[in-house]
């Protein structure tokens, strides 16, 4: 933006106003569809009993594998 | 802001598109493995599927996420746009920084799936678990890294509280 552009929308009062045009109506709307899905995840996982629940640790599956050689 | 000459912009730029691009397209191929793994009747496919998905996930996949989240960063903190000055570029951040980091605790599942896929002694439930947990998690991985490139696009308009005063302050330097 040039510095005339700049003084024009001055004396027309298009730029640089006083207060903080606000958050766009763009944002608004994603935050909250980023809150409700991350609310649909936490209930998904809440009633799955969580990602992990069939998932043994990888020590439990390192005993599980371990050759029977060791007894 | 810092300047950046326009050879080393227009650099960073292709490097950015190529990774953010780059990383959408290997969590496709991923995707399609993971499909493969679930809905394949052949064993011998089904169990070779999930090593693979691991060496993608490791050797592209991880990489590319860092790749895009870095030239992100330098791309943004080296030209007018800046990194918290526009919600949008604000938004392509949080993004990836969240996606990077799910990928990085999901890294774990997709080794014991590829674990799992190796023993020939493993129930094919617990695969089929896993199988279906990397299913949603790429498909929602695709969806989640679809949104930035739709913002980079787009470039919807609206500047952060910290972005208009910066606006404001360069404008007043112009002025005075």
């Amino acid at each position: 933006m040039s510095i005339f552009t700049i003084a024009r929308n001055r004396r027309k009062g298009m730029d640089d106003p006083a207060r903080y045009p606000g958050t766009p109506r763009w944002v608004k709307l994603f935050s909250i569809a980023a809150g409700a899905m991350a609310v649909l995840v936490v209930i998904v996982l809440h009633a799955g009993g969580g990602l992990r629940h069939n998932m043994p640790s990888a020590s439990a599956l390192d005993d599980r594998t371990a050759p029977e050689g060791g007894r | 802001m810092a300047a950046t000459a326009p050879g080393l912009r227009k650099f960073a730029l292709t490097a950015h598109v190529t990774s953010s691009v780059g990383l959408l397209g290997a969590i496709a191929a991923f995707l399609a493995l993971a499909v493969a793994g679930l809905t394949d009747r052949e064993i011998l496919i089904v169990r070779a599927v999930y090593p693979a998905m691991e060496m993608i996930a490791r050797f592209v996949i991880v990489p590319l996420a860092f790749a895009a989240l870095l030239t992100g960063l330098i791309q943004s903190l080296g030209t007018p746009w800046g990194l918290f000055r526009h919600y949008w570029v604000l938004i392509k951040l949080l993004l990836t920084v969240f996606a990077s980091s799910v990928l990085l605790v999901k890294m774990e599942l997709i080794s014991y799936a590829a674990r799992l896929a190796a023993e020939t002694t493993s129930s094919d439930g617990d695969l089929r678990a896993a199988g279906i947990q990397l299913v949603v998690h790429a498909a929602f991985g695709l969806l989640i890294l679809l949104v930035p490139v739709i913002l980079s696009v787009y470039k919807p308009p609206g500047l952060t509280r910290y972005g208009w005063k910066k606006q404001r302050a360069s404008s007043h330097s112009i002025l005075t």
